[in-house]
């Protein structure tokens, strides 16, 4: 009885053991967000840098620190594209007593859409809207296989900026317009102004946030985050256009359908949800039947056999980890939008004006903007959050 | 005897299962990966759909090796001069795009050095600014500096890359169809055309699915 008493201690202590896993180091803010999600990053564990990577990028487009939301993207896009075949974590987090969590993450289709849209915008920025073009396209890419195919790359201002970079390389546009036009719930949207010389890019509210559902938290669930705003109207040299909202990232998020991981998923919660009853049926049974006979009795023998049987399949059950996996880039916008103007050469002031659905004003930013005499465009992104 | 071998059983078991839950640290290569060296031309074990170096390399070195069999590069008197004018990227995958005409360039200098030449157009406003100082005497100058001495364009030599994708949820494939031409400046014919294709496919762990 010594001898089992010991080996059950030894179990736990290596299951404790497990438990102990990574220990960090106190983390100190330095005060500037990019460089902090930079340090975040390097001391992620690997499977999770890319989420450092997008979070810190959104929040260096915002600050326009351009070059390091660029490097931290190309980061993350190259590990988006470098995903296929075996790989390890992955296998690991399909095994009944792996976790989802365990994969590395490269995140849902609607942020991996967001990485390439925010590298399409950092492109056309350096003047390369052929390479913008690149990353729109690739966006759409990734929303492409959705269970229900009317949901398949639907995104409209991807086709609308393809089209548009088109019509900016004398190419032809047309038919990323009439796919933009399309799936459109916003009014028709404009034709391309070749000649627009000012693009703005612009989102605003909280993008959707994902919870885990279910009795293990099995089910991947999204949801709406705050959305104060809900349009914006952008000013520049006394013309003034509405960014209303042509993409949503919480109906994205929600139209995709089940994801092949879902099902692993729900496999997992069957086991766990079936090896807990067997281990409760099977102690209860022990311990009626080792209540029921004086000692040393083959039903006592049995009745202990059986506690034990239990006692392990509870533990098997308690080691399933059906979780799905809630890793989020937690800073994106809900909505997208976009507008472009023909303006002058010279400095001008521009302005955005984010409103609530009774349009009333709630935040008001203004850039400055030098327009070069060179027909070049200038590609300015503006969001409602600080940063 | 019995009972005792069951209890020794489940409870090397419960070692067992706490040993196997215990060991998920998620760290892949704890102890690093050492570098490899690869050749440019050889798919390595981080791969995707997308355009790489064994791509540009067998492209480039296809377009370098037709261009010198072309008549008009290969049979004519005098050294023809070649301007390189950006590939056009149509693809999903954004690219550096002078890179292929770099290799191609490259390659033709170094395979055919004197059979053609290429003029520095990417380097105009640095050459203009020489000349300007050499026609001020800021700088000496080994021939006449007041003589236009840039030489005009005899051919373009450009391209386009465009592609097809096929996205499901087990994977993509990509088909990318890379195009060049060798335009003559003065009329406008096309004077070489060549192509070559690659698809590749990739299919993602379930879990990413």
């Amino acid at each position: 009885m010594n001898q089992l008493n010991t080996l059950c201690l030894a179990g736990l202590s290596a299951m404790l053991a497990g438990c102990v896993g990574v220990r960090y180091e106190p983390f100190e803010t330095t005060g500037d967000a990019v460089q902090d999600g930079i340090r975040l990053a390097a001391r992620a564990p690997q499977k999770d840098r890319v989420m450092w990577n997008y979070r810190t990028a959104a929040v260096a487009l915002r600050s326009a620190r351009f070059e390091d939301a660029k490097r931290l993207l190309d980061d993350c896009i190259g590990t988006i594209e470098g995903i296929y075949g075996p790989d390890k974590m992955a296998k690991s987090a399909r095994t009944y007593v792996g976790k989802e969590s365990s994969k590395t993450f490269i995140g849902e289709p609607y942020e991996r859409v967001m990485a390439y849209f925010y590298r399409g915008i950092l492109y056309w920025m350096d003047g390369e809207p052929d390479n913008a073009r690149a990353c729109f396209r690739s966006a759409q890419v990734h929303d492409a296989d959705a269970e229900d195919n009317s949901y398949a790359s639907d995104y409209v201002l991807l086709d609308y900026l393809d089209g548009y970079a088109s019509a900016k390389l004398s190419t032809d546009g047309s038919d990323a317009l009439k796919r933009a036009r399309a799936n459109t719930a916003q009014g028709p949207l404009p034709d391309y102004d070749k000649s627009a010389n000012v693009l703005v890019f612009v989102e605003y509210g909280n993008g959707p946030i994902k919870v885990a559902a279910g009795q293990y938290r099995q089910k991947l669930r999204f949801r709406e985050g705050h959305s104060p705003n809900q349009s914006a109207a952008i000013s520049i040299a006394s013309k003034t256009a509405q960014a209303e909202p042509l993409d949503d990232l919480y109906y994205q998020a929600t139209t995709r359908g089940a994801r092949v991981i879902d099902h692993i998923l729900a496999g997992q919660a069957k086991f766990r949800r079936s090896t807990d009853k067997v281990g409760n049926a099977a102690i209860i049974t022990g311990a009626i039947l080792a209540n029921q006979q004086g000692r040393k009795s083959s039903a006592d023998e049995i009745g202990a056999g059986l506690l034990l049987f239990g006692l392990a399949s509870k533990l098997i059950s308690s080691a399933t980890n059906p979780r799905a996996d809630t890793r989020a880039w937690d800073n994106l916008p809900r909505y997208l939008s976009f507008a472009a103007f023909r303006v002058p050469p010279g400095e001008h002031e521009l302005t955005a004006e984010f409103k609530d659905g009774a349009g009333q004003i709630r935040r008001k930013k203004t850039l400055s903007i030098s327009l070069p005499a060179a027909s070049k465009d200038v590609v300015v992104f503006v969001s409602d959050k600080m940063n | 005897m019995n009972m005792q071998m069951n209890s020794w059983s489940v409870a090397l078991s419960l070692v067992l299962i706490g040993i196997g839950t215990g060991c998920q640290t998620g760290v892949r290569n704890p102890s690093g990966v050492g570098v490899t060296v690869l050749q440019p031309d050889e798919q390595g074990f981080v791969a995707g759909t997308g355009i790489e170096s064994q791509d540009l390399v067998r492209v480039a070195n296809k377009m370098s090796r037709g261009i010198l069999g072309v008549p008009e590069i290969n049979g004519v008197q005098g050294v023809p001069r070649v301007v390189l004018d950006p590939v056009i990227n149509e693809t999903r995958f954004p690219i550096n795009k002078d890179i292929f005409l770099t290799r191609i360039r490259v390659a033709l200098n170094s395979q055919a050095a004197g059979k053609v030449r290429f003029l520095a157009r990417s380097r105009m406003q640095a050459l203009e600014r020489e000349r300007e100082m050499k026609r001020k005497g800021q700088v000496t100058s080994s021939t006449d500096p007041n003589a236009n001495a840039f030489k005009g364009a005899d051919f373009f030599l450009t391209g386009k890359l465009q592609s097809l994708t096929t996205s499901t949820q087990r994977g993509k494939s990509d088909y990318i169809l890379y195009s060049f031409q060798l335009i003559d400046a003065n009329t406008s014919d096309i004077v070489w055309e060549d192509f070559d294709e690659i698809k590749k496919q990739g299919v993602v762990d379930a879990v990413y699915r």
